[in-house]
């Protein structure tokens, strides 16, 4: 039954493949309808390897399958297999299950696109290096399905390549991406150095071996990479613009599931960070600061994706935060609510923006709610849940996280509440500007566009997925329920793969409930704010601060401090240095020996008495030579 | 280990006489001057293909040994063999000449364009069998007349200045090469006796410190100009740009390796020591490399300057591999010669359709192709994504190999290196925003995209980049015994103890701590 | 020193007193003594014949004489082979391997240089013998030089060898220069010899002998006290010798001369100098004062390097083809000289060796000067090589492998000479050298690639800017190039093709195939120029 798992990653493969070859003449929508199913079935087998898992005993849940070797030479020799472990797929299902119904949602949302077969074709592609990144049994291997993602990332962003903000978007998205790559790499290079192996069982085998010094350095290696990959602090800026992309690209890749492959990796690697607890503090602090500041800004934003771009950013940094504390299973708890409600957000926002005709500004909408009730609701549904409004998903999972961060330090639950607080907060002025208040919206405009009717609740394909997420975003804390020991399946689930490295805390029950109080309490207060401060008004400049709204000046100060001067250093390189100094020489060099030439056709007078004197010192020479000579 | 067919001596010879056919067709039979040399490529091709079958995988040492006197007098003589190291230089070699031909249009058709190509196929081949060291420095030198012309005759506005500059900076570079051999051999000759160039032989000799670093700086010369290495680089620019498709693409793709194969077939094996002595300086001049001409081509409008500069940067790569003296640097080096050469060929192709259709190199002048022509614009987005090594691709299993392997032995030079790994992305993508995003310019229709045939010439190159990146197991297993042979030789010979250096996993064995 | 040296001027006397004449082996000198006999012959049946000769009568005349000299120097080869090495004429004549090479390369620069010069007169309406009959003397005396085992003699061959030059280089009536030519070399020659003889003086004055084998023997028994005398000769004989090569700075005779004189004769001047020049150059520090090689291997080393720098260098300069290949002849003069600097027999033969071909080489290229020069021998200006390659395939291929030849590019006879100096110059130690001359050599490649560049790179009608080729590209302020003296304007030379008459064709065809066959097969040529290994 475990098996088939290597269809799980070829599925959605074999469908780009398609593709590739006949994507034209399938066309729209059968391209659309082609990838779905492939996304789809992958789910089905993903479901199957899953029960077949779960019937092995506890300790054996691990399964590693491997096609060939992909690189030997010298020592290094790695494998492509795939790793069937409850954490892998745990992934993989949610990757499948979130991918298939976001691909179903694409199909009404790029009807109109000229490039409809493209879309699907790196939407297929994404989904299969993102199976084979969580997949992976090691590290190479995931490092391949890493770069995978972000290059479909980069295609997708850029999808509407006309757009040169698109253009560029896509570009800062691929670059900075790389420069957590590179660290990537050096954390390879030193696991390998080190270890011998990259191989995920043979290197924490190795790991008693391993002085501290390596562990940590190879932590924050790897962990520089995933804050590229998930958009942390300092390496965030692109996720903003990387909402570029079509909506259902921002939903699946920049929040459900790409962005979270840092988390992953960093739960993957547990071994090492156990092992290397300064690295762990780092993470551990880095995603406390990055939950803040994008709460932050998001507080501040106008352009619906782009608050729940910093919201994402925000969510993520969450999930580092309870990662680096080594509640790992509270990270992957919170990574999957907030894969289902973050995905629901912006479908909603897709359904919106569709609905106003492209526009993306909440100040120009507005008592949307009457007219879209399907989307008001789900979306409605996702601000509770993310905001941490008690029975919703988000808040089990939150919860989870603060009570594990006071557990570690308080200093983490405070910074973690306040997060929480504002997270209610935003959305909640996200939900009010779209859905309620008056139409704020030109009627003209909105049905200028294409649609020739007003704003409504689109078509089921687009309808449907809406649905099931909201309906996963209210009921999805059942998976792991902390209020009794046999209710948080999803931590005992994973347990074999973290085993005891987990962080313990020994609140009893009472604690839990304490906890659960004080979270829910604080996020009604957000809700609340929200609401007084955005029920009955559109402008409020007072509580979008010009620093929040040019996000804390990060670009700026990336194009000040990197950008142009590296561009100057570069210039002058190239001008100076190659032109004038290496070049320069070569042909100096040349024109100094034509030079030479120019001389010596002076002496060449044509004159005999000249040439007669050149004969007579050459004689003369030879004879003082003699001299030296004679003894 | 010799082999019933002379698979070597007729990959040489084959080319040559069809050249000397060539020459001597009425040039007025442009068509059978084009079938010729196509055929007689192809047929390079086929032999190659045979001998890659025929070579026992496995065995590190040279096989298909050919060995004939040449000149009795100075000891030189006709001797080729092939080993791990030179089997997939000569096979892409065979590969990518046919291409080059198909590529050039109706150019095939000149005939002296024909026979010169064929001329440097032979003279390239050559160089990656020869074993003999004056042998290798004849075809070495060989190889420049053809190009000279290719450039002159054929080339874009400045190719007289780009192709006398690249012929005589080599020739001047050479002259040291030349030199370096005949003192070698004559040292050999004084130890014992016997005259002869013949590498094996020559491995032997026992060197001073100083005779080995001055030979070593000798020989490095010849290929540091060759390959180029910074700061030896800038006829390649000019060059490059200069010349036409087929030129730039043979140049970067094969040409190019001589001086790095020259490298790792001659440099480690004759003088370990001086290899061991001198890495450092190697190890840096590559890493500058990778940074300066990721540096350089970030504000390059000229997309052939482009290429060379990162071909500059990826040759440094190489280097840093060929001096890593670990396997796995090493194993990567060779591999990523072969690598570089299929992308760089098809980007200079894709380049040259590019000039077809707009009749420039500018990125300045190219807008939104993206949308125009599609298939073209695909294809380019792949070479480009192995050129920057994306994993999947053929790029990134060299690449990685060379840092991985180099991080053993000299770790800094290695992490510097990496950063080169984000630069590529910087120039290639704004190169590629450039030309193929944003607003198209040209109306539909005015520019055609891939033709059958264009695409036809790609596909070979476009499959096995994707192919050698997730399958490059035949060759590694076929590299890795030959690539163990030299490392070996150099640790046993520098070190005087079997090779230590390079061996991951020390943690391990050794208890932790950091080791450079 | 008086002492050592005026016994044997005594017993010379004696000896004198009693003269007797030595009995003479004609067999020894017989290609000279053919030579000689056919121009006489030639001159005599010019004057007799009062019906007009047709000049390509003469020309058979003259390579039938050439041919028949050697033959007979083969069959001397066949001698030496069989009998070894052995002196005539009371040792004044030297019959070992070194000589018949030389014998045989003269008999052979004489029959191609009498077909090319045959078209040439014919092209330029010469009649008259008088090119062919100095042509054989000049021959003449340089197979003489080649065998002369004796100072004395190799003085006399010298000037039967300089004066037919001489002349020859003022042939030309018609263009100034011509004469100009022939009086600076006059001039400068007729100094260079007095010092030569002057040279002679002072060794037989210190060794009491001019014959070679004498002087050999004396200083390698008597261990000579104060040595200047012996040195100054020795150092006299080198300016003698330097001048008739062209080695710096006894060369600045060089440009104009070969510039100046009638194209043919120039390939023939400098195949026949440099051949009757050098082998009596190598025989006589080689063989004869070998013993005292440290002594003049420091002046030759220095000589060498300063020829092969300003041969490269001097010639990037230069727009008139004659000059520029003057210049050329001159670095190959320093890489003939750094075989001799090595004074090892490797060395001897590369020179030899590099004599030989470069011999072929250098007339082949002057063959085609002379073909493009047209009638007047006007156009030598670059200019005139625009396009060739479109506008005469066959001709530009033919003087692109010899330049190419002439670069030192593998598989031509080129490579294997400069190999075979290099190797010999390495293998003496002398490591410096080696790279000069092979940079000196990457320096001179510019000057033929810029012809080449024309013939080839240019597309018609002539492009502006950068299509003088490489290294004129990139200087800046470059003033303009010295106007060559006969050339026209730029620009005015007739770009039509030119008339390639059929003898020319097969000389060209022939030089152009020794240096190819040779260059990719060169066992043959190699052996055969090793027995000059064998001195006497």
């Amino acid at each position: 039954m475990l098996r088939v798992v290597f269809l799980v990653p070829l599925l959605p493969l074999a469908g780009f493949v398609t593709l590739l070859l006949s994507g034209r003449r399938l066309g729209n929508p059968l391209a659309g309808w082609l990838a779905t199913l492939t996304v789809a079935a992958s789910f089905v087998v993903t479901v199957v390897v899953f029960t077949g898992l779960f019937q092995l005993p506890a300790t054996g849940r691990s399964y590693t399958q491997t096609w060939f070797t992909w690189i030997s030479a010298g020592h290094l020799h790695v494998d492509m297999g795939l790793l069937v472990d409850p954490l892998s797929m745990t992934m993989a299902a949610f990757v499948t299950g979130v991918g298939a119904l976001i691909h179903l949602y694409s199909i009404g949302y790029m009807e109109h696109d000229e490039d409809f077969p493209k879309f699907f074709l790196y939407m297929n592609l994404f989904v299969a290096a993102m199976l084979l990144l969580v997949l992976a049994d090691n590290f190479l291997l995931l490092f391949l399905g890493w770069e995978g993602v972000g290059v479909c990332s980069y295609f997708l962003i850029g999808f509407w390549f006309e757009r040169n903000s698109a253009a560029s978007a896509a570009k800062k998205a691929m670059i900075f991406n790389r420069i957590g790559d590179s660290a990537f790499l050096v954390a390879l290079f030193l696991i390998y150095e080190r270890t011998g192996s990259l191989e995920y069982h043979t290197v924490f085998a190795r790991l008693g071996a391993v002085g501290e010094p390596s562990l940590v350095a190879i932590g924050l290696l790897l962990f520089a990479g995933a804050v590229g990959k998930s958009a942390q602090i300092p390496l965030y800026p692109w996720l903003a613009d990387a909402m570029e992309g079509p909506t259902p690209v921002s939903a699946l890749i920049h929040a459900a599931t790409m962005v979270t492959a840092g988390v992953y990796l960093m739960c993957r690697i547990n071994p090492i960070l156990y092992r290397a607890p300064d690295a762990a503090h780092v993470i551990a602090i880095v995603g406390a600061a990055t939950a803040l500041v994008g709460a932050t800004i998001a507080c501040a934003q106008n352009d619906i994706k782009k608050i729940l771009a910093y919201s994402t950013i925000s969510q993520l940094g969450y999930m580092f935060l309870a990662a680096g504390i080594g509640a790992y299973d509270a990270a992957i708890f919170l990574m999957l609510t907030h894969a289902f409600y973050k995905a629901l957000l912006f479908l909603g926002a897709g359904s919106v923006i569709h609905a106003m005709n492209d526009d993306q500004d909440v100040k120009t909408m507005g008592g949307l709610a009457r007219l879209m009730p399907i989307t008001a609701v789900t979306f409605l549904i996702g601000w509770l849940s993310i905001g941490g409004v008690p029975v919703f998903s988000g808040f089990w999972s939150k919860g989870d996280v603060l009570l594990n961060g006071y557990a570690f330090s308080p200093a983490l639950w405070v910074v973690g509440a306040l997060t929480g607080v504002l997270t209610a907060y935003y959305l909640g002025r996200a939900y009010l500007l779209v859905f309620r208040g008056q139409q704020r919206w030109v009627e003209a405009r909105v049905t200028g566009g294409t649609a020739g009717h007003g704003p409504r609740d689109p078509s089921w394909v687009m309808s449907l997925p809406l649905v099931v997420l909201g309906a996963l975003s209210a009921l999805g804390g059942l998976i792991n329920l902390p209020i009794h020991p046999d209710l948080d399946f999803l931590d005992r689930w994973l347990t074999p793969v973290f085993e005891s490295r987990l962080l313990q805390h020994h609140w009893g029950i009472g604690g839990v409930w304490t906890f659960a109080l004080i979270d829910g309490g604080l996020a009604v207060l957000g809700v609340c704010l929200a609401i007084a401060l955005w029920g009955h008004t559109s402008e409020r400049p007072a509580a979008e601060p010009v620093f929040l709204r040019r996000a804390w000046y990060i670009d700026w100060a990336y194009d000040r401090f990197i950008a142009r001067p590296s561009t100057e250093v570069a210039v002058e390189t190239s001008s100076v240095v190659e032109a004038k100094g290496i070049d320069g020489a070569v042909n100096g060099v040349a024109w100094l020996v034509r030079a030479t030439g120019r001389q010596l056709r002076k002496v060449q007078t044509g004159y005999v008495r000249n040439y007669g004197l050149g004969l007579a010192a050459g004689l003369v020479l030879i004879l003082a030579y003699v001299l030296t000579r004679t003894s | 280990m010799t082999s019933a067919f002379p698979y070597l001596t007729t990959l040489i010879l084959l080319p040559a006489g069809a050249a000397v056919v060539v020459a001597l067709l009425p040039s007025a039979q442009r068509r059978a001057v084009q079938v010729v040399g196509i055929v007689a490529s192809l047929a390079v091709l086929g032999i190659a293909a045979a001998a890659t079958v025929a070579f026992t995988a496995g065995y590190g040492g040279y096989q298909f040994i050919s060995s004939h006197q040449w000149i009795a007098a100075f000891g030189i003589s006709w001797s080729l063999g092939m080993d791990g190291i030179s089997l997939f230089l000569v096979l892409m070699t065979a590969l990518l000449f046919p291409i080059a031909l198909a590529a050039s249009g109706d150019r095939a058709g000149d005939k002296s364009f024909v026979a010169w190509i064929l001329v440097l196929e032979a003279g390239c081949l050559g160089g990656f069998l020869a074993l003999d060291l004056l042998l290798f420095f004849v075809f070495f030198e060989l190889t420049l007349v053809p190009v000279y012309f290719v450039i002159a005759g054929w080339g874009h506005e400045r190719r007289g200045y780009a192709a006398g500059k690249f012929f005589l900076y080599t020739l001047g570079a050479s002259a040291f090469l030349f030199v370096g051999i005949l003192a070698l051999a004559a040292i050999h000759a004084s130890q014992t006796g016997v005259t002869t160039f013949d590498v094996r032989a020559l491995a032997d000799t026992h060197l001073s410190g100083t005779a080995g670093v001055l030979l070593f700086l000798a020989f490095t010369a010849a290929f540091a100009v060759k390959a180029p290495i910074f700061p030896f680089h800038t006829w390649s620019p000019d060059a490059y740009r200069e010349a036409p498709a087929a030129g730039s693409l043979l140049l970067a793709g094969v040409m190019a390796k001589l001086g790095t194969y020259g490298i790792i077939r001659f440099d480690l094996a004759l003088f370990p020591r001086a290899v061991v002595t001198l890495a450092p300086l190697l190890l840096t001049l590559g890493a500058i490399g990778i940074i300066y001409g990721a540096v350089v081509a970030a504000v390059e409008r000229d997309l052939k300057r482009l290429v060379a500069y990162s071909s500059l940067a990826h040759l440094g790569f190489i280097v840093i591999g060929a001096f890593a003296l670990t396997r796995e640097a090493l194993t990567g080096a060779v591999l990523q010669m072969v690598n570089h050469g299929l992308y760089t060929a098809a980007l200079f192709i894709l380049i040259a359709v590019l000039y077809r259709r707009l009749g420039t190199f500018s990125v300045r002048e190219m807008r939104g192709l993206q949308r125009r022509v599609p298939v073209l614009a695909g294809v380019f987005t792949v070479v480009m994504l192995a050129s920057i090594g994306v994993p999947g691709l053929n790029g990134f299993v060299g690449e990685f190999l060379i840092l991985a392997g180099t991080f053993l032995t000299h770790r800094w030079w290695a992490v510097v290196a990496t950063a080169g790994v984000v630069l590529a992305a910087v120039y290639l993508l704004w190169a590629y925003q450039q030309a193929f995003q944003g607003k198209p310019t040209v109306e539909p229709g005015a520019v055609r995209d891939l033709t059958w045939r264009e695409g036809l010439v790609l596909a070979p190159l476009v499959i096995l980049i994707v192919l050698l990146g997730i399958f490059p197991g035949p060759l590694l297993s076929r590299i890795g015994p030959s690539v163990t042979q030299v490392v070996t030789h150099v640790e046993v010979v520098a070190h005087q103890r079997p090779p230590q250096v390079g061996v991951p996993g020390v943690a391990v064995r050794q208890g932790a701590g950091v080791r450079q | 020193m008086s002492l050592v040296a005026t016994v044997p001027i005594l017993s010379g006397l004696v000896a004198s007193a009693s003269f007797v004449t030595p009995q003479v082996n004609y067999v020894a000198i017989l290609p000279e003594l053919i030579l000689i006999g056919g121009a006489l012959a030639l001159l005599i049946s010019g004057q007799l014949v009062f019906a007009k000769v047709p000049t390509a009568l003469y020309s058979a005349g003259s390579g039938a004489v050439a041919a028949a000299a050697l033959v007979a120097s083969l069959v001397l080869w066949h001698d030496v082979q069989a009998r070894g090495p052995f002196t005539a004429i009371a040792d004044s004549v030297a019959v070992d391997g070194f000589a018949v090479v030389f014998l045989v390369l003269v008999s052979c620069i004489l029959i191609l240089g009498s077909v090319i010069a045959n078209d040439f007169l014919i092209r330029e309406g010469t009649s008259g013998p008088e090119y062919h009959v100095l042509a054989l003397l000049a021959g003449s005396g340089a197979m003489l030089m080649a065998s002369a085992n004796d100072l004395i003699l190799i003085f006399v061959a010298l000037e039967i060898m300089s004066i037919p030059l001489y002349v020859l280089t003022g042939m030309d009536l018609r263009r100034r220069e011509s004469g100009e030519a022939a009086m600076k070399y006059f001039v400068l020659g007729a100094f260079s010899s007095a010092i030569f003889v002057y040279g002679i003086a002072l060794v037989y004055g210190a060794t009491g002998s001019v014959n070679l084998p004498q002087i050999a023997a004396y200083l390698s028994s008597n261990f000579v006290m104060s040595n200047g005398v012996l040195l100054a000769g020795l150092g006299l004989l080198l300016v003698g010798f330097g001048f008739k090569v062209s080695a710096v700075p006894f060369h600045m005779w060089t440009p104009d001369v070969y510039q100046g004189a009638p194209t043919p004769v120039t390939g023939f001047m400098i195949a026949i100098a440099k051949a009757g020049g050098f082998a009596a150059l190598l025989r006589v520090f080689f063989s004869t004062f070998g013993t005292l090689r440290t002594d003049w291997q420091p002046m030759l080393w220095v000589i060498a390097i300063v020829t092969l720098l300003l041969g490269a260098i001097g010639g990037l300069v230069q727009r008139d083809v004659k000059r520029m290949l003057a210049y050329s002849s001159i670095n190959h003069a320093g890489f003939i000289l750094v075989g001799l600097a090595a004074a090892t027999s490797q060395g001897i033969s590369g020179s030899v060796y590099y004599v030989f071909v470069y011999a072929f080489l250098v007339l082949g290229s002057f063959a085609v000067i002379t073909v493009v020069g047209g009638r007047g021998d006007l156009d030598h200006d670059l200019d005139a090589y625009r396009g060739l390659g479109r506008r005469q395939p066959a001709l530009a291929l033919a003087f692109t492998l010899l330049l190419l030849g002439q670069t030192g590019v593998p598989f031509t006879t080129g490579f294997l000479a400069k190999l075979y100096v290099i190797s010999a110059a390495v293998r003496a130690h002398s490591y410096a050298l080696a790279v000069v001359a092979m940079l000196s050599a990457a320096i001179a490649a510019a000057y033929y690639l810029r012809l080449v560049f024309l013939m080839y790179g240019v597309r018609l009608p002539v492009g502006t800017g950068n299509d003088e080729g490489a290294l004129s590209l990139p200087v800046k302020g470059d003033p303009p190039e010295e106007p060559a003296p006969a050339g026209p304007a730029p620009g005015s030379v007739n770009l039509g093709p030119v008339r390639v008459p059929g003898p020319t064709a097969v000389a060209i065809f022939v030089t152009v195939a020794v240096t190819i066959v040779f260059g990719i097969w060169p066992a043959p040529l190699v052996d055969f120029v090793k027995a000059a290994g064998l001195l006497f």
